[in-house]
């Protein structure tokens, strides 16, 4: 267990020097590998799974709010945490690392390296005219990611060593003066490249501004990054991320509400009915939300604990299509819908899963 | 991952309430008889109301909490034959936060039960009863019923 021996005196703990914003919810700890749910709360990829029902909706740890895909990690979010609090993030990893050893499943490992190729990707193949200021954005990021690299290195020896206060100490500082290091161009829109106002966070994971977000009039939501779904409607601003980026950056935050608010007062002069997409963006989520798959038909085949690995509907109602190649415990699943799409998303639970693997159909 | 996570929320409950909490209020772990902390129950006391008729009792609560939490609420108890229309005659408490399928969210904090339960004495909850005695003479004899908390409070004083 994680306290054998539950120490009344020992109440400092790493977590002092922690945005509030950034503590999980369920087990108030930093939050790690952090998901969005489509209501906006926060909360680690475990404290999701695990809250959630496996046989029936699941309900936001914070609010109620009804929800049955299991969201993917908001890797904007991850990284973000890593810089800020590097000591702290690390020692969650070991304690998740060990507690997933442990028990044989394993959540999905994050590359520093493949979010940083999109956005360089990101940023080339855009021709916008601000593109001179996001040359600079990027230019940063590129400093900064390195910085990272070396950070990552530094701080791997100080944990291995620090056992003595003067040690604790030091990481401290190391915390203090990385923290201050968090850039813009790290809390980016993937859209409008700016920094993210009123931010929403995809079932994929990635970020937009909620006016970045444009709504299909008849298919689904799909992310203009990995072309993947957003499945039941638009989702909620998370106001944790939105607090935390008018703290941390009041001046450029107040450039963005006063861009968007402008753009509005234009959009709504010039096209007076563009408010009725207004309306129906916030009237969406609730509509949609009475628009759950029928639970309660007795017909509908409930595979109890299983859910999709591409689009992450937990659990899966009707076909379900298991490979037969995969090796790990949790095995690796498709929904009837992903299984026909031919998803070609890695699986949740880092599953080595390939093209190559076969299905086999069970009902 | 079945391994839970139950210990690790409750030491940073603990530390959360030592940081901070509501005056007159008291959660505390219990100790075993061989000095070791058991967090999976904690001793509470919640002081009544200032200004109600619950005012100058401190009520004794017991938190359980289970290997499920924070996905399940603890159980709450007060004394057995607590009175109050909304605590069972075993004295556990009947309110819609501590209530998996009604108002339960893991992010509810044991300071939020206790402040949840301080209010729930001077409103009880006519919808929900738990009780014969409590819930009939609330409803049908208010002067009787006020008598008898008040009489309840004296049995509870401060523990100075």
């Amino acid at each position: 267990m994680d306290n054998p021996t539950f120490n009344e005196d020992d109440c400092g703990s790493d977590l002092d020097e922690i945005s509030h914003s950034f503590i999980c919810c369920v087990c108030r700890d930093l939050l790690y590998k952090p998901i969005v749910l489509s209501c906006g709360h926060i909360s680690c990829f475990w404290c999701v799974h695990r809250s959630m029902s496996g046989l029936c909706k699941s309900r936001c740890p914070t609010c109620r709010h009804l929800y049955i895909h299991f969201p993917t990690i908001c890797q904007m979010l991850h990284f973000l945490l890593l810089k800020m609090y590097p000591v702290a993030y690390k020692r969650r990893e070991n304690q998740i690392l060990e507690e997933e050893m442990e028990q044989g499943i394993f959540s999905p490992q994050l590359n520093a390296q493949d979010t940083f190729s999109t956005m360089v990707f990101e940023s080339n193949s855009s021709s916008d005219p601000s593109s001179t200021r996001k040359g600079e954005a990027y230019a940063n990021t590129d400093v900064l990611m390195s910085d990272s690299q070396v950070q990552d290195d530094g701080i791997g020896t100080l944990v291995e060593i620090s056992d003595g206060n003067s040690e604790v100490n030091r990481n401290i500082s190391v915390e203090e003066k990385y923290c201050k290091q968090v850039s813009v161009a790290d809390v980016l829109c993937l859209e409008c490249k700016q920094l993210l106002f009123r931010p929403v966070v995809l079932n994929c994971g990635h970020v937009y501004c909620e006016s970045c977000v444009i709504i299909p009039a008849v298919e689904m939501l799909k992310c203009q990054v990995c072309q993947t779904s957003h499945p039941r409607g638009f989702p909620k601003v998370c106001l944790e991320l939105d607090h935390f980026l008018e703290e941390q950056f009041p001046k450029e935050y107040m450039l963005r509400r006063d861009g968007i608010l402008l753009k509005l007062v234009d959009v709504e002069n010039k096209l007076p009915t563009i408010c009725s997409t207004g309306t129906a963006k916030q009237g969406k989520p609730a509509k949609q939300g009475e628009n759950l798959p029928h639970w309660s038909d007795p017909h509908s085949r409930v595979h109890r604990g299983c859910g999709c690995d591409s689009c992450g509907i937990y659990p899966i109602i009707g076909d379900r299509y298991r490979c037969k190649d995969c090796k790990e415990i949790i095995g690796f699943d498709l929904c009837g819908d992903c299984y026909n799409t031919q998803s070609k998303l890695p699986g949740r639970f880092n599953q080595q899963h390939t093209p190559e693997h076969k299905f086999e159909l069970i009902r | 991952m079945s391994g839970g996570i139950a210990r690790g929320r409750l030491a940073e409950e603990r530390k959360a309430w030592r940081k901070n909490h509501p005056h007159g209020f008291v959660a505390k772990p219990e100790t075993c008889t061989d000095g070791s902390v058991n967090l999976m129950v904690w001793q509470c006391i919640i002081p009544g109301k200032p200004g109600t008729d619950w005012d100058g009792g401190f009520f004794p609560l017991t938190l359980h909490f289970s290997e499920d939490y924070p996905s399940k609420p603890p159980k709450c108890k007060f004394p057995q034959g607590f009175f109050h229309p909304n605590v069972y005659p075993s004295g556990t408490v009947c309110l819609s936060i501590l209530n998996e399928d009604s108002g339960w969210r893991p992010a509810i904090t044991v300071k939020q039960i206790l402040v949840g339960i301080q209010d729930l004495l001077d409103q009880p909850n006519p919808a929900d009863p738990a009780q014969t005695d409590g819930y009939q003479l609330f409803i049908q004899e208010p002067t009787e019923y006020r008598r008898r908390v008040r009489q309840q409070a004296k049995q509870y004083p401060p523990l100075v």
